[in-house]
């Protein structure tokens, strides 16, 4: 029987012993890519209960136990981080950009009420939210600064805000500033993982758009593993704490889950959303295969879900 | 701090009233994940915490410790190896062959294994024990935390082609990840059973044990193989 070790191709007898053997060079980087070979394809595999020590010592691959475990652990620290070096996949980038753009949701949803309540007390007639709010205070300051021709100029001058003096209002400008430039940021996100959709997962992006498609690869750990879901795993994905309910037996099943936020089931009726979002995730889960397997832009997987959609409404009137 | 033997290579150290399991450092100096070094009379020894190790745990609730100077141990489920670097403070002598799926915990292992010369490192599925099969000789033990739906059959797999007669399987099952709704004692009986019922198996349980309240929902459990 010829088996295949880390070290050696050995030929042994039946009853265990060694009948040929020829050692590879203790080569730590090329040894290392042979267990990588090995792994990825056992072939020839040693029986269970093969001792791998005694025969590269039997065989002259090394002189005793203690060379032996050195040079593996070489050996096997080298492949590991070849392994490691090849595993990372083009759709992490987006994973990360996506995970990025809640944590700037996040930060930016807290600075913004903190400066709707700040700005607020001097100038509460403003009367602007968030983005507009903080671009507004970045480039005109306190409400005494506006210009003559603005547009606020006059609910400036009788505003019953509280006065707020220069050293104030360079404060409250820079923090404006500060959060401007994460709205803007936030949109060179946006605009990075809708030039990466397209090219990485163009079917996705075409069916649920490139927010939702990246989300459901974020929330699946990959293209790959989201190419591997059952569409009914896609569909509920991300309503996870109504799905395990159901599962319980105390609840009846949700329709869906991150899904939800695609238009076709946002906007339509409670009542079809069921049907939408069943239509919806298969498409989905298809789309996501192509794209992992071919890459190729298919029209006919959006074809086939507006056939579906038309079908979903018609049914319903 | 007052030292006493609890199994071979594995310590409790009494300081007033508190009681912690701990390991003599293979490489002095070097703490690998946070955990508290403490010096005894020209030894130094590292501070086990059974709520972050289920082995710990599992020693502490009085499964019996297989684990010699000499041990050679297959590891399945290493993570970022915090356990492992435990045991290979345990078989000083021995080898522990760590077998770890995701690249990404594999990445903070291997500091570890570069550090200490018994940890060979092993980034492979455990559900397929052929596939490092050119490496990993017949061991002593086998330590399996994977929480894993199969878990049981991927131990089996691995006892099958590594585990020497007379040695031991190590498990922890977290009920949790076999089946998120079934009762975890529902759960215990039917791994136990793919485990344990198998024709010619030739396993045979010597001691299970909750790990409560180190780790809920969590079956320790030590399985002899017979011949």
């Amino acid at each position: 029987m010829n088996v295949k070790t880390w070290f050696a191709d050995i030929e042994i007898n039946e009853d265990g012993s060694v009948a040929d053997c020829s050692p590879c060079t203790q080569d730590v980087q090329q040894l290392a890519e042979r267990l990588l070979v090995f792994q990825a394809d056992p072939k020839q595999i040693p029986p269970a209960g093969f001792d791998p020590v005694q025969n590269a010592i039997e065989c002259g691959f090394v002189a005793g136990e203690t060379e032996y475990y050195s040079l593996l652990q070489q050996v096997c620290i080298a492949a590991t981080r070849l392994k490691i070096k090849n595993s990372y996949s083009p759709d992490l980038r987006i994973i990360h950009a996506v995970e990025a753009l809640d944590d700037i949701d996040e930060a930016a949803n807290l600075l913004a009420e903190r400066l709707g309540i700040w700005y607020g007390e001097h100038f509460p007639e403003a009367g602007m939210l968030t983005e507009n709010l903080a671009k507004f205070v970045a480039e005109n300051g306190l409400r005494q600064d506006l210009q003559q021709d603005s547009q606020f100029h006059e609910a400036a001058r009788s505003s019953v805000g509280m006065e707020m003096d220069a050293e104030d209002g360079a404060i409250i400008k820079a923090f404006a500033a500060d959060l401007t430039s994460l709205y803007e940021r936030r949109h060179v996100i946006e605009a990075y993982i809708h030039k990466n959709m397209e090219q990485l997962a163009p079917n996705l992006d075409e069916v649920a758009g490139a927010n939702l498609g990246a989300r459901l690869i974020s929330m699946a750990g990959g293209l790959q593993s989201l190419s591997r879901m059952p569409s009914s795993t896609i569909q509920v994905m991300g309503a996870n704490q109504a799905l395990f309910k159901h599962l319980r037996g105390k609840a009846t099943s949700p329709k869906h889950g991150i899904i939800f936020n695609h238009p076709l089931i946002k906007n339509s009726h409670p009542k079809i959303r069921g049907k939408m979002a069943r239509a919806l995730a298969s498409s989905l889960s298809i789309a996501s295969r192509v794209d992992a397997f071919s890459g190729q832009l298919n029209p006919a997987i959006k074809e086939k879900l507006d056939r579906k959609v038309q079908s979903i409404k018609e049914g319903s009137k | 701090m007052k030292v006493k033997t609890f199994h071979e290579n594995i310590f409790t150290l009494q300081q007033g009233k508190k009681r912690f399991l701990a390991t003599r450092n293979l490489s002095p100096g070097f703490e690998v994940y946070g955990e508290r070094l403490v010096q005894v009379e020209q030894a130094e020894y590292r501070i086990w915490e059974p709520k972050r190790s289920k082995l710990a745990a599992m020693l502490l609730k009085k499964l019996p410790s297989p684990f010699t100077n000499t041990s050679k141990v297959l590891y399945l489920g290493s993570a970022t190896g915090t356990t492992v670097s435990h045991v290979s403070d345990i078989v000083q002598q021995g080898v522990v062959y760590a077998v770890e799926f995701s690249p990404r915990t594999m990445r903070d292992m291997l500091p570890i294994c570069e550090e200490r010369p018994n940890i060979i490192p092993l980034l492979a599925d455990a559900s397929k024990p052929q596939s490092y099969a050119n490496v990993v000789e017949p061991v002593d033990v086998i330590f399996q935390d994977v929480a894993q739906p199969d878990q049981a059959s991927i131990a089996l797999s691995n006892v099958q082609h590594f585990l020497k007669p007379g040695g031991y399987l190590l498990m922890s099952i977290k009920a949790r990840s076999v089946d998120s709704t079934a009762k975890p004692d529902t759960v215990f009986k039917q791994q136990l059973k793919t485990l344990l019922e198998q024709d010619n198996s030739k396993l045979e349980l010597v001691k299970k044990q909750k790990l409560a309240p180190f780790h809920i929902d969590h079956l320790g459990v030590v399985v002899k193989k017979t011949e």
